[in-house]
């Protein structure tokens, strides 16, 4: 089941115009992607988790979400500190631990969660809606997002058919392995979500039509108020410039 | 299959986002709102399919379908894929911000390429539209791993190994997809043939 | 328009669709202000056929379509019909494509080129005439099927149509569900046409009944249907006593 359980809340992030929050979680986001230092990450990462106990999201949830790099991380911490060439810190046989290689793997850790942190306080924290409306707002051309909100929306239906489906073949004795039945019996499966999804976008786009549909999308405005546009506003653009200012400062004095 | 934030260079992503912004216009420039329509719901099909999980002996990887992507959809494959990225990011924080640009260069760019090499033979005989589509399904994820491992060490030369290690744990997945994308293409082709048209 | 013209008329209907046999053949049809018709046969008769024949949807290969005192053929005289009838899809998620109940509610109004004031005025109105007040932030995916169904009416209602056309209301609805949709038929004050299996639906929101064989449609105006309930062997069918 595809759940999103950041999105409700009323704390300030959840009252900050949608619109900031993207326009933010960019620039914060692209800045912490391009730093080198180690204290200018640390500054980024300390951001990130600043604006998660802003949002008041569920710390176990936050570190779940988290939990997809780990993967990746364990992967160039096995790896890079072997191979990457430079002084050693401990020789462990005949494995040398290079130096150059740790700090790699820990700017990388830093900067992967720093920015997954302000993904997730700044637009896990939007409804899907909410962030189409304001994508089309901040320019972004209808076309697209109106291509995100149908997918968006159809996603749930379609999930629900493919457990139905897959409910129906494991009632028949359907037990995954791996063998070329398995993949075939996957195959099908995939095969019959794609050939419904194309006869209900045809249905769909028929009801679109019913109501007067003429190629011109239409988004409500905002709905809720948003009261704390300035207080995020002077947080997010002083935690960007105290960024900015160490990576220069940094990239200077070196 | 996509690469996590905070390892990329910034000329890595740059370049990354500027082809995925070019794919995209050339994509939605195709499409008008009755198509775009379709494209959408594809476009969550190949979301719902990408988490479908299968078996490769005591492990188990989920399903990419990019190439069958590719083949239904062309050069709508740009912005569909990029849709369904910016919504695993926002479901499921897989990737992010910054990478947006070049994990959709990653599966839509093979997912295009695709589409000019082997949808032609879709249309022969039975034999060849499956081999058409085993080769798409191997060929979509092999470019997919190519490129994934060309952004890692054009970042960083000693990502080599690394880049080495993922390429090579895709190599089963590229077996997979291929014969999935057979037996997929092949179903269709036998229910329901206008919709590849 | 005169009272006694028909404000939808089919004649020598003909559709097939790709590589299957004729669904509709020679169809007819009349439907007069105020009709509260019922529509009943076995699926793949072709109920949904007509009803997208009607919307403009599918052109016949053969026969005339009048609505509304006009000849409809091109997609211009169709943009008129769907703005003065109103069609309710048989899958509420076909229906339903905006996120929030609001949005999708309001999608109509502003086609039909409202200000976003008025459409969600109007959005408003019609989901508390359905009893709905509560549900303008509620997300369209997460409702029940009875739920979606209701706020499906609701953004055809929004359009304020002069007919409606209502393809299987009462399925996968609960009994409570299924009396309040009766209620709010009955209350429409409208003209319309339903299609359903459950004759104990009819009995309470329509007045007549046609039903469908051979591509043709039967409208069978001695059988008026009885309100009483009762059961007996193939009561399910339409009967005489």
């Amino acid at each position: 089941m595809i759940t999103e359980p950041f999105t409700a809340g009323n704390s300030v992030i959840h009252s900050v115009d949608p619109r900031m929050k993207i326009v933010f979680a960019v620039m914060l986001s692209c800045v912490v992607a391009v730093a080198n230092s180690l204290l200018t990450l640390s500054a980024g990462l300390a951001t990130g988790l600043m604006l998660i106990v802003l949002a008041r999201l569920d710390g176990r949830a936050v570190l779940k979400r988290l939990a997809v790099v780990f993967g990746f991380m364990a992967l160039i911490w096995v790896v890079l500190p072997v191979t990457y060439p430079g002084p050693a810190i401990i020789a462990l046989g005949p494995l040398q631990i290079s130096q150059p290689g740790v700090v790699l793997c820990l700017k990388i850790t830093l900067k992967s969660i720093a920015i997954l942190s302000i993904l997730i306080a700044l637009v896990a924290t939007t409804t899907l809606s909410t962030i189409g409306s304001a994508l089309h707002r901040l320019g972004v051309p209808g076309k697209l997002v109106y291509l995100l909100v149908m997918t968006y929306r159809y996603i749930f239906v379609i999930e629900n058919e493919y457990q139905r489906l897959m409910r129906a073949a494991r009632i028949r004795g359907f037990h995954p392995g791996t063998n070329i039945h398995s993949y075939k019996t996957f195959a099908y499966l995939t095969g019959m979500i794609f050939i419904r999804a194309s006869a209900r976008a045809e249905n769909v786009y028929r009801a679109m039509l019913c109501r007067g549909f003429k190629g011109q999308f239409h988004t409500l405005g905002p709905v809720a108020p948003y009261t704390q546009n300035r207080a995020f506003t002077v947080l997010t653009t002083a935690a960007l410039i105290v960024i900015l200012g160490l990576e220069i400062w940094n990239r200077i004095s070196l | 299959m996509h690469i996590a934030e905070g390892i990329l260079s910034a000329p890595v992503l740059i370049g990354g986002a500027g082809v995925a912004l070019s794919g995209t216009a050339v994509g939605l420039k195709a499409v008008d709102y009755e198509r775009i329509t379709r494209v959408g719901i594809l476009s969550s099909a190949f979301f719902v399919a990408s988490l479908i999980h299968v078996n490769i002996g005591p492990s188990s990887t989920h399903l990419i379908l990019n190439g069958l992507v590719g083949l239904m959809l062309g050069w709508a494959a740009f912005p569909a894929i990029l849709v369904a990225l910016i919504l695993q990011a926002f479901l499921f924080q897989y990737g992010g911000i910054t990478v947006l640009g070049v994990n959709t260069v990653i599966m839509a760019l093979p997912a295009v390429i695709c589409y000019y090499a082997f949808r032609p033979l879709l249309f022969k005989g039975y034999k060849l539209a499956m081999a058409g589509a085993f080769a798409c399904g191997f060929g979509s994820v092999f470019l997919a791993a190519l490129i994934m491992g060309l952004s890692l060490i054009f970042s960083e030369e000693n990502f080599l190994e690394v880049a080495a290690l993922i390429f090579a744990a895709n190599l089963p997945v590229m077996i997979i997809e291929g014969i999935v994308t057979a037996f997929c293409v092949a179903f269709i082709k036998k229910v329901n043939p206008e919709m590849l048209l | 328009m005169e009272q006694n013209q028909p404000i939808i008329s089919l004649q020598g209907i003909y559709y097939s669709y790709p590589g299957r046999r004729t669904i509709l053949k020679d169809l007819g049809l009349d439907i007069f202000k105020g009709d509260r018709i019922g529509l009943v046969a076995p699926n793949g008769s072709g109920k949904t056929t007509l009803f997208h024949i009607i919307m403009g949807l599918l052109r016949p290969s053969a026969g005339k379509v009048n609505i509304f005192g006009k000849e409809r053929q091109t997609e211009q005289d169709f943009m008129d019909v769907r703005r003065r009838i109103g069609l309710l899809f048989q899958d509420a998620d076909d229906q339903l494509f905006s996120p929030t109940v609001l949005e999708d509610v309001a999608f109509g109004p502003l086609n039909l080129g409202k200000s976003k004031e008025e459409a969600v005025a109007i959005s408003r109105k019609t989901l508390e005439f359905l009893g709905l007040d509560d549900f303008e932030d509620r997300i369209t995916y997460k409702l029940s099927g009875g739920e979606k169904r209701l706020v499906s009416l609701a953004t055809v209602l929004a359009m304020e149509p002069e007919v409606l056309l209502l393809d299987e209301p009462g399925n996968a609805l609960d009994s409570g569900m299924k009396s309040k949709l009766i209620n709010v038929l009955n209350n429409l004050n409208i003209t319309y046409v339903l299609i359903s299996h459950e004759f104990d639906f009819f009995s309470e929101t329509t007045d007549r009944i046609f039903s469908m064989e051979d591509g043709k449609l039967l409208q069978d105006d001695e059988v008026y249907i009885h309100t009483h309930r009762h059961s007996h062997k193939v009561g399910k069918q339409p009967h005489k006593h």
